[in-house]
């Protein structure tokens, strides 16, 4: 551990002032989120403080079940807030806006519309003019290379392929900040590492804020250039861990010393966290 | 509606080897019946009310060509069509709306459960008594029987989005209007059809009975006219125009449907076309 440490100065904190002085983009703070299950109160979120500054790539990892994915979902604006603030650029997070551009599991592409209908709608609901509409969705779809695709419907193509559609209509949408709920998830290995890379390629040409969450260690350090650790529930940060790695990424970093202090130390704050845990399951 | 569905063969395949791979083999025992049913016909060793096929097409043929046959379809089908309109628009409109909203939801689900077990048939001697033995009464019974199985599958479909799909929608920033318009009705339209179906097939069943009852024209017409006398040949006649009309209105329907749920369909069933 004093390893790592040493290698990984800003670590050890349990909540880290901002870094600058001006206002982050996000601002989080003393979010409180509490479920009733079968009548017994669950403490999901508690006292929660995060910031954000623009152009940052956040990962969020810890244990399942530890309230990452409800954070994500409530400055989505879907679920209700207990208790604390929210605020992008300054203004009060209350309900879903395009602002907060969210990328799910579970692709989330509408089936009755082809690659290229789906891509455009956010700009149809944003009353974008029609010739636009195409170039900017034509713009995307080539980005994550679906051109080919782009007048299929969902259901003819891959987990992989979905997920590239749903990338492309996130970034459509162009929001201040995107919200990504696992969205590797649900592919298998292969897939899942082929869109990490080109989530990092496309992100080095964006430079957008972004907020990650994973299960998935490997996946965070390689994305991000920060990444939070959750407690067990209730939801907490553990440690605020800088990744100070250089950009553009390829994947053999993954070999690199530095990767692999970054993987222990990491594996290890969230071990104590998936055996508390379960613990807490078992009791 | 899921990814997960399947058929029958391609879970049991030893149940498509069993019949071979022809196609059409389904066909032969109707066939064979068919055959069967002719030749007794032809040996005279049917009872009367049993009519060879030829002879019933004969019959047929012989009311196609005269052009009465054509007057008593467009008779019944006015009913039907306007019936299965009004039921069937009211049933999904309603349906949808209920499934969207709590409060409306709330209002229907109890009057749906007790009013849809209750047979529309039975209440036909009222509806006569208020809209009178004319066209009205039976549209208006074929509407309120059709608006049961379509408000049904409306109200699932409305309720049963995809939550994520809601989220998306929200998420782009989408208002309500445009939620329900290209979020809500499509993902609710595969349940729709199957609603409209069981109402289609509902609206022929409707048309024949309440033309049975009482009627001055129409194929439910023609059944009770040649039941009273006793000309068996027309009222198979009458029964075969029902069944091609049937027939032919529920292939378009699957026909209309496939158009709407392309995406939906994809890789999964496509139906029973």
């Amino acid at each position: 551990m004093s390893q790592s440490a040493r290698i990984v100065p800003i670590s050890s904190g349990i909540s880290r002032p901002p870094q600058t002085t001006s206002e982050p983009l996000l601002r989080v703070e003393s979010l409180t989120k509490t479920f009733d299950r079968k009548g017994t109160r669950v403490i999901a979120l508690d006292n929660f403080n995060l910031n954000v500054d623009d152009g940052e790539f956040v990962a969020i990892v810890g244990p399942s079940g530890c309230g990452k994915s409800t954070f994500l979902h409530m400055l989505g604006g879907f679920e209700s807030v207990d208790g604390g603030t929210m605020s992008l650029n300054g203004q009060k997070v209350t309900r879903p806006g395009p602002d907060r551009g969210m990328l799910f599991q579970e692709y989330a592409l509408y089936p009755w519309r082809t690659v290229l209908g789906n891509v455009m709608w956010p700009l149809e609901v944003q009353n974008i003019p029609q010739t636009e509409r195409t170039e900017i969705a034509d713009k995307f779809i080539s980005l994550v290379g679906l051109t080919h695709f782009k007048n299929h419907y969902p259901n003819e193509l891959s987990g992989g392929m979905k997920q590239r559609v749903a990338l492309a209509r996130l970034l459509a949408l162009n929001p201040k900040i995107l919200l990504m709920d696992e969205p590797f998830g649900a592919l298998d290995a292969q897939n899942r590492e082929l869109l990490q890379e080109e989530l990092e390629r496309i992100w080095d040409t964006s430079r957008k804020t972004v907020l990650f969450v994973t299960h998935d260690i490997d996946e965070a350090i390689y994305l991000a250039d920060r990444i939070i650790v959750f407690t067990a529930r209730p939801g907490r940060i553990k440690a605020d861990i800088r990744i100070d790695l250089a950009r553009p990424r390829a994947m053999e970093i993954k070999k690199s010393p530095a990767y692999t202090e970054y993987r222990n130390h990491i594996w290890d704050l969230l071990r104590e966290e998936v055996l508390r845990a379960r613990e807490e399951y078992a009791s | 509606m899921s990814d997960q569905t399947a058929n029958l063969e391609q879970v049991m395949p030893e149940a498509k080897t069993a019949f071979g791979d022809q196609r059409g083999i389904g066909i032969l025992v109707p066939l064979a019946i068919l055959v069967g049913w002719e030749l007794c016909g032809q040996f005279g060793l049917l009872p009367r009310y049993i009519v060879a096929p030829s002879k019933i097409i004969a019959t047929w043929w012989e009311m196609l060509s005269s052009g009465e046959l054509i007057g008593h379809v467009g008779s019944s089908m006015f009913r039907q069509s306007l019936g299965l309109l009004f039921g069937a628009s009211c049933g999904t409109i309603i349906g949808v709306l209920a499934g969207m909203f709590g409060p409306i939801g709330r209002f229907y689900e109890p009057l749906v459960s007790l009013i849809y077990p209750v047979p529309k048939v039975a209440i036909l001697p009222l509806i006569f008594a208020w809209f009178g033995l004319g066209d009205l009464s039976k549209i208006v019974v074929m509407t309120i029987s059709i608006f049961f199985p379509t408000y049904i599958a409306a109200y699932h479909g409305a309720k049963s989005v995809n939550k994520i799909h809601l989220w998306t929608a929200q998420n782009v920033g989408a208002g309500k209007a445009r939620l329900i318009r290209q979020v809500v009705i499509p993902s609710a339209l595969p349940d729709i059809f199957n609603g409209l179906r069981i109402g289609l097939a509902l609206s022929f069943v409707l048309m024949v009975t309440t033309e049975l009852v009482v009627s001055t024209k129409g194929l439910g017409y023609v059944i009770a006219r040649a039941e009273e006398n006793l000309r068996f040949d027309r009222m198979y006649a009458a029964i075969l125009t029902i069944a091609i009309l049937g027939f032919c209105a529920d292939r378009l329907l699957l026909k209309i449907r496939e158009y709407f749920l392309v995406g939906q369909l994809m890789s999964k069933d496509r139906g029973h076309g």
